[in-house]
């Protein structure tokens, strides 16, 4: 599970996959980010944390050409990118099945016709990498929150993306749902993938993750989990809550804090 | 070529072949704008549903009264004044859309604006001009008079028709991706933007192309109600799209000759919508009696 183990970090690559310089962004005069500069090292996982309001989705949606930025963002290469919102608004009572939303996000071939061939056992693939293949002919309306994310999921790896965005998609998802989350990244990252994520849960950055950085508006840290993701460092940014609206502050710390216990 | 389509049918209702409305002409000319018609409102219609814009183009029907209206005063032809209804519309319908866009406020506020505010103004000029012209032409203009389709009407509906189906079957996924989660949507190379107004101008020239038969108040409930009415017995987008193009046409159609076959004396659009809406109300049961529809209620 752990891919610290199996991956060996590609540290004498010279060339970061993602690199975000001097990254900025206003909204309506108020200052989002400032600053921003880091990269995204290829065939890891790179998770993005800080306290809600610190400018994590607009640094996301910057990342995906959504938002005026001034700064650079570079991505290597050229690539595919596969995206997990955070989640789907959609009427429930909405007549897509899930097929019929893959065949919306990956193909030309009006929807309504149903899934072209070309796509069709590929779809099975990954809604079966879910855990979702029984259910491949059900409405979307009528599965629960974690069912819609893992199909949001199965949607990011058609095609087999290079570049894999994850914008914390785990929120309405029970703890078996997110260890199945968490295995296929891991095993997406093993077989090449760059996974960037965002991310709100600290002991679980711990297990998965081999690099993070904390947004505050500006870069508070960056770099290897083991060497940045220090108790004393966590508390001293979700305590101090520069910005507000900060919800999950005290349960992140706290987490921190039981994950440094230990 | 309308006129070989229109006289065989006649020899063929002097025949004893086909019922005997269709020995009037206008009676083939309707029915074939509703052949044409109803599947393509109903295709779209899923899509207006889905995107939530049902009361986007009853914004747009309103515009295309004073569009009309307009028509009159500039001294276009009164039965099709399709160069001022296709420019007044469309300008509509994209200042009412850049308006949303640059100023973030509700859909739902500033469509009832601008619909009331073309409603003001279509019932103002059109009172205006109504002294200049026969106030049928007032009343087919509201709700449908299959009595004034002529040539020009049809080939409008099926230059309209064919640049729908050019366009959107082949961005129809866009489109719905678009309006189901934008950063996906953008992410998969879709120009979000550009397609919300290609849609709208979809919407706008089906609009214009439709007010002959339906009548501008209710052109946009048969883009609304078949769909409505599909959507409630649907399970996926097949099915939803499928009985969609069904209930409309067969609503066009049976709007035309039902009236017409009884001698009732009621305008085409009505009659249309009223087929639909039965189809929405039986479809509307069914799905609250039968469980098989209900799964999203369910859990």
């Amino acid at each position: 599970m752990n891919p610290h183990a199996a991956v060996s970090l590609p540290n004498d690559c010279p060339r970061n996959f993602i690199e975000f310089q001097n990254v900025g962004l206003k909204l309506g005069g108020t200052p989002i980010l400032e600053n921003v500069t880091f990269g995204v090292a290829p065939q890891t996982i790179h998770c993005l944390i800080g306290p809600n309001g610190g400018g994590k989705t607009s640094l996301l949606r910057s990342l995906l050409g959504q938002m005026p930025h001034s700064g650079t963002i570079r991505i290597n290469g050229a690539c595919k990118i596969g995206y997990v919102p955070q989640f789907l608004e959609m009427d429930r009572t909405l007549p897509v099945s899930v097929l019929d939303f893959i065949a919306v996000s990956c193909q030309r071939r009006p929807a309504f016709m149903g899934l072209s061939k070309r796509w069709r056992d590929k779809a099975f693939e990954a809604l079966e990498r879910v855990g979702l293949k029984n259910k491949a002919t059900r409405k979307i309306g009528s599965l629960s929150g974690g069912e819609r994310q893992r199909v949001l999921f199965a949607q990011a790896l058609l095609p087999m993306p290079d570049l894999l965005i994850l914008d914390e998609p785990m929120a309405s998802m029970d703890e078996t749902g997110i260890r199945v989350f968490e295995k296929i990244v891991c095993d997406l990252c093993l077989s090449g993938v760059t996974i960037f994520w965002v991310h709100h849960d600290i002991s679980q950055v711990r297990r998965v993750a081999h690099n993070v950085t904390c947004l505050n508006r500006s870069v508070l840290f960056d770099g290897a989990v083991g060497d940045v993701l220090t108790g004393e460092r966590l508390m001293g940014v979700y305590s101090q809550e520069p910005v507000q609206n900060f919800v999950t502050s005290q349960h992140s710390a706290q987490l921190a804090m039981g994950a440094a216990d230990v | 070529m309308f006129e070989t389509m229109r006289a065989s049918f006649q020899a063929m209702a002097h025949a004893g072949d086909v019922p005997t409305i269709f020995q009037y002409g206008f009676v083939i000319n309707a029915l074939f704008c509703a052949v044409v018609l109803g599947p393509v409102l109903g295709g779209v219609g899923t899509m207006v549903v889905t995107k939530r814009m049902a009361f986007f183009s009853q914004a747009i029907g309103n515009a295309a009264l004073t569009g009309v209206a307009l028509g009159v005063l500039l001294g276009e032809s009164y039965t099709s004044p399709y160069a001022t209804l296709f420019g007044f519309c469309l300008l509509f319908g994209i200042v009412l859309n850049y308006t949303r866009g640059k100023t973030g406020m509700s859909a739902d506020t500033l469509i009832g604006v601008f619909l009331s505010i073309s409603l003001a103004a279509g019932a103002c000029l059109l009172l205006f001009v109504s002294a200049k012209v026969n106030t049928h032409v007032l009343e087919s203009v509201l709700f449908g008079s299959i009595l004034t389709v002529n040539d020009v009407d049809i080939v409008v509906l099926l230059c309209v028709t064919f640049l729908c189906l050019v366009v959107g079957l082949p961005l129809y996924n866009q489109m719905l991706l678009g309006s189901l989660n934008v950063s996906l949507a953008g992410v998969r190379g879709v120009r979000v933007k550009l397609l919300e107004y290609l849609f709208i101008i979809m919407i706008t020239v089906l609009t214009v192309a439709s007010v002959k038969i339906v009548g501008a108040v209710l052109v946009e409930a048969l883009l609304l109600i078949p769909a409505a009415a599909a959507r409630n017995i649907s399970r996926s987008l097949k099915g939803f799209f499928g009985w969609s193009v069904l209930f409309a046409t067969v609503s066009c159609i049976a709007g035309i000759i039902i009236p017409m076959q009884w001698d009732i004396p009621v305008p085409s659009g009505g009659a249309i919508i009223l087929v639909a809406a039965a189809f929405f109300v039986v479809t509307t049961v069914l799905r609250s009696s039968l469980t098989v529809f209900n799964e999203a209620r369910v859990s």
